[in-house]
């Protein structure tokens, strides 16, 4: 009995001291994994990337490039931006890059005045060297370094191409652009229009629309009142294309029409799988982020004076509904 | 240093060391706990600091530029140091995730001070719209500068997002710990109290028990206690206490046996005075008698008749004295001589009776009636028998210690074994004794007497005779009353 005792006493105390051990040494271990404290700045360059359309798979690959690239040349990059096409919120944004005196700046181009104004005048009296990607500004607007992304007059050329491939040199088209009138619309427009021109048998309707989605229902009404017989839809700004199908889808089949759009969002991607819209124009906008972040390290290191004013062109090819399915 | 004391103390310190392991331990946690909260508190409120001191310098600005003193001069460049400085402590919590940002915020506060430069050139320029351009430029770098802040607050709990969360697990542990610390440090107190109560406890206990069997007479067993302290101190005490009470209880078993030696002679004493009282049928009247016959023996012209009545008188009344009193060997010889007288009224001429006397010796006391029955048991076996008759020698002679007395006949004798017989005090019949007392009482009585056995002695040789010794000490009897006989 006494012996017993004496047995699950010791076993309690092993017991408890155990796991009050076992508690301690999770207190005291201090694995806190503070970072580590840098005393001397980053001499490390610093670069951003600044877009409107944060987390679009687009603007997401253009980012990963870039990173990827950032990383390797070792120099920090972040990418900035703002969401949904915020325009005040990306101009701010890009105010404080040029106000933080970053190394260098990747910019979407924004065809606008306040955009100019910020690149032309701040970002140069800061003495920040601006590469546009994707979208570009003329030159003499931005005062930017050098463009990097796709030919737009390129791919408007494609687009009208393949119109006419799918189509047939017979029958009316809507082109949908937005009112902005940006640079890279324009330069597509104008592919288009290089196309289409040849073919004076194509009825070419250029339709002007806010992109906001109540006016695009408007004007896809308007459009499909006035002119009943339109075979093809070519949609320069990809924002429009989705309210645009919808109202098309109410009124009739959806098939018949031969519809096409520039920039491979989700939304459009999913409409091409479904076989709604007939093509797309797919750019490469990992090659895009990878070739601005080097171009500019380029320019920063006095590597490659002066840049292509032109802008470097990154692939572009269209993807098909077939193609999909 | 007392023993029990430093036991005490031992526990005492081991459970104050306990606590003050689990004191220095928690406070030294707490502590570290406490530096880090300082830290993150300290960092946040330096940022909210750049923030306020860049609305600051666009408020001083405005001030200058409304109202362009030398005093609103100085208060701009006292918000510029002061900007600075702060900036250079933001600085400070530069670390590799935040680097990055970190550099922009400089940048960004060394444009704003840039910026108010320009500003206050142009003010001093009266350069209009240059001013006021300057500070709406101002204001907006300010702004950013504060959105700045909260994306460095943003990025700085999204660093220290994992210490926090460790901060608060360890505080979650620290509850556990101490959960787990109580029953422990319960049980371990426990398990101290508990050894140290029993080696306090044991050896009382153990004391306590010998105790025990002391109270119930258990002498013999030894007193036994394994400790360190004064319990065994006690025990050993308590050892020798027994040890000593042993001794002195054998002391007084040997006592009581000396005791019961005494009463067994006393006894004896009873035993032969009760025999000489039944001797003595109506002794006063026959000693009276006596008397009388002697009287008319004496009118009558019967001198010798007469002088042998008074003899058998004379021995009746000292007989007739209490056997327990002691004699002087004067009077001893004189109922001797009476009885010698009787005898040979007896035997004539059979019995040669030879006196040898020291008159010196004769105030020694001796036990009444020792000589008178050993002369009598020589008349019985050395003269009654013998046809022819005897002589007996009768002797007082005076040694160095003793006086010594021998009464020797010329009788049969006796064999050794009946010599030792007698010396071992045998009872043999005292048939035909006078007094009816035997030569084996009065050894007993002597070796009482005298409380030695050396006092009488016999030599015997069959056919030449029997002599019996009395060695008497002079000092007379060692204990025991020294009272003069009285007749």
């Amino acid at each position: 009995m006494r012996k017993l005792a004496i047995v699950i006493f010791i076993c309690v105390c092993l017991t408890l001291s155990y796991f009050t051990i076992v508690s301690a040494s999770k207190v005291f271990k201090t694995d806190w994994e503070l970072p580590q404290s840098t005393e001397q700045v980053d001499t490390k360059q610093r670069l951003v990337l600044i877009t409107q359309e944060l987390e679009t798979p687009f603007w997401d690959k253009v980012a990963t490039g870039a990173m990827d690239e950032a990383e390797k040349e070792g120099v920090s990059l972040e990418v900035w931006g703002s969401y949904g096409n915020n325009q005040e919120e990306f101009l701010k944004q890009i105010e404080i890059a040029i106000y933080s005196q970053m190394d260098g700046i990747i910019l979407q181009g924004l065809d606008t005045d306040e955009f100019k104004n910020l690149t032309k005048i701040k970002a140069a009296s800061y003495g920040i060297p601006i590469i546009t990607v994707a979208n570009d500004v003329p030159m003499g607007d931005s005062l930017r370094k050098s463009y990097v992304g796709s030919n737009h007059y390129e791919a408007g050329k494609m687009i009208g191409e393949q119109l006419i491939a799918d189509m047939g040199t017979v029958g009316e088209v809507a082109v949908m652009i937005d009112k902005q009138h940006q640079y890279f619309q324009e330069q597509r427009l104008e592919g288009i229009r290089e196309v289409l021109q040849r073919y004076p048998t194509i009825d070419i309707h250029y339709i002007e629309t806010e992109d906001t989605r109540k006016e695009v229902i408007a004007t896809t009404k308007d459009v499909l009142n006035r002119n009943p017989n339109i075979n093809a839809f070519i949609v320069v700004n990809v924002e429009i294309l989705a309210a645009m199908i919808n109202e098309i889808e109410r009124r009739s089949q959806i098939e018949p029409y031969f519809i096409y759009s520039f920039d491979d969002d989700y939304e459009s991607i999913t409409l091409l799988k479904q076989g709604k819209v007939d093509g797309i124009i797919e750019q490469a906008p990992e090659e895009m982020g990878k070739m601005s972040v080097k171009l500019i390290l380029d320019w920063l290191n006095n590597k490659k004076v002066p840049l292509d004013l032109e802008g470097y062109q990154t692939d572009i090819k269209i993807i098909k509904a077939n193609d999909e399915k | 240093m007392n023993s029990i004391q430093k036991k005490i103390l031992v526990l005492v310190i081991a459970v104050l060391f306990i606590m003050v392991i689990i004191w220095t331990s928690l406070t030294y946690y707490n502590q570290k706990m406490q530096y880090q909260y300082n830290n993150i508190l300290e960092r946040y409120l330096i940022m909210n600091e750049v923030t306020n001191e860049s609305q600051q310098i666009v408020a001083t600005l405005n001030n200058y530029i409304i109202d362009p003193t030398a005093a609103n001069l100085d208060e701009i460049n006292k918000s510029k140091t002061k900007i600075l400085s702060t900036k250079d402590e933001v600085m400070k919590f530069r670390n590799t995730d935040n680097n990055y940002v970190l550099t922009s915020y400089e940048n960004l506060i060394d444009s704003l001070v840039e910026i108010m430069e320009q500003s206050v050139l142009a003010r001093s320029e009266q350069q209009t719209e240059d001013y006021l351009n300057a500070l709406s430029e101002a204001s907006r770098i300010s702004k950013y500068i504060s959105e700045m802040t909260l994306t460095i607050i943003d990025k700085e709990l999204n660093t220290y997002k994992r210490v926090y969360r460790s901060m608060i697990n360890n505080s979650e542990e620290l509850l556990k710990l101490g959960i787990w610390l109580l029953p422990l440090i319960t049980m371990l107190l426990l398990l101290f109290a508990h050894l140290f109560s029993k080696r306090i406890t044991k050896p009382i206990n153990e004391l306590t028990q010998a105790a025990h069997e002391l109270s119930l007479g258990r002498f013999d067993l030894e007193v036994e206690v394994n400790s360190n302290d004064e319990i065994s101190f006690l025990a050993k005490m308590f050892d020798k206490m027994r040890i000593n009470i042993n001794n002195y209880l054998s002391e007084i078993k040997q006592k009581a046996q000396l005791e019961n030696e005494l009463q067994q002679s006393k006894l004896l004493l009873q035993e032969s005075q009760l025999r000489s009282l039944q001797s003595q049928i109506n002794p006063h009247f026959l000693y009276n008698t006596l008397d009388m016959l002697s009287k008319k023996a004496y009118i009558e012209d019967a001198e010798e008749t007469s002088d042998l009545l008074v003899n058998v008188a004379e021995l009746l009344r000292y007989n007739l004295n209490k056997l327990e009193n002691s004699a002087s060997l004067f009077e001893e010889v004189q109922v001797l001589n009476q009885y010698m007288n009787i005898q040979n009224t007896r035997f004539i001429d059979r019995l040669q009776f030879h006196l040898d006397i020291d008159e010196s010796c004769l105030d020694v006391q001796i036990p009444r009636l020792t000589l008178q029955p050993i002369v009598e048991n020589a008349i019985i076996h050395a003269i009654e028998p013998v046809e022819d008759g005897g002589s007996i020698w009768f002797r007082i002679i005076e040694e160095l210690e003793h006086v010594r007395i021998e009464i020797e006949d010329d009788g049969p004798g006796m064999t050794e074994e009946k010599v030792q017989q007698m010396l071992q005090l045998k009872k043999t019949k005292s048939e035909g004794h006078f007094t009816g007392i035997g030569i084996s009482n009065v050894v007993k009585r002597l070796s009482l007497f005298y409380n030695n056995h050396d006092v009488f002695d016999i030599e015997s040789k069959v056919g030449i005779g029997t002599k019996i010794i009395l060695k008497i000490p002079k000092t007379g009897r060692v204990e025991d009353s020294e009272t003069t006989p009285d007749s």
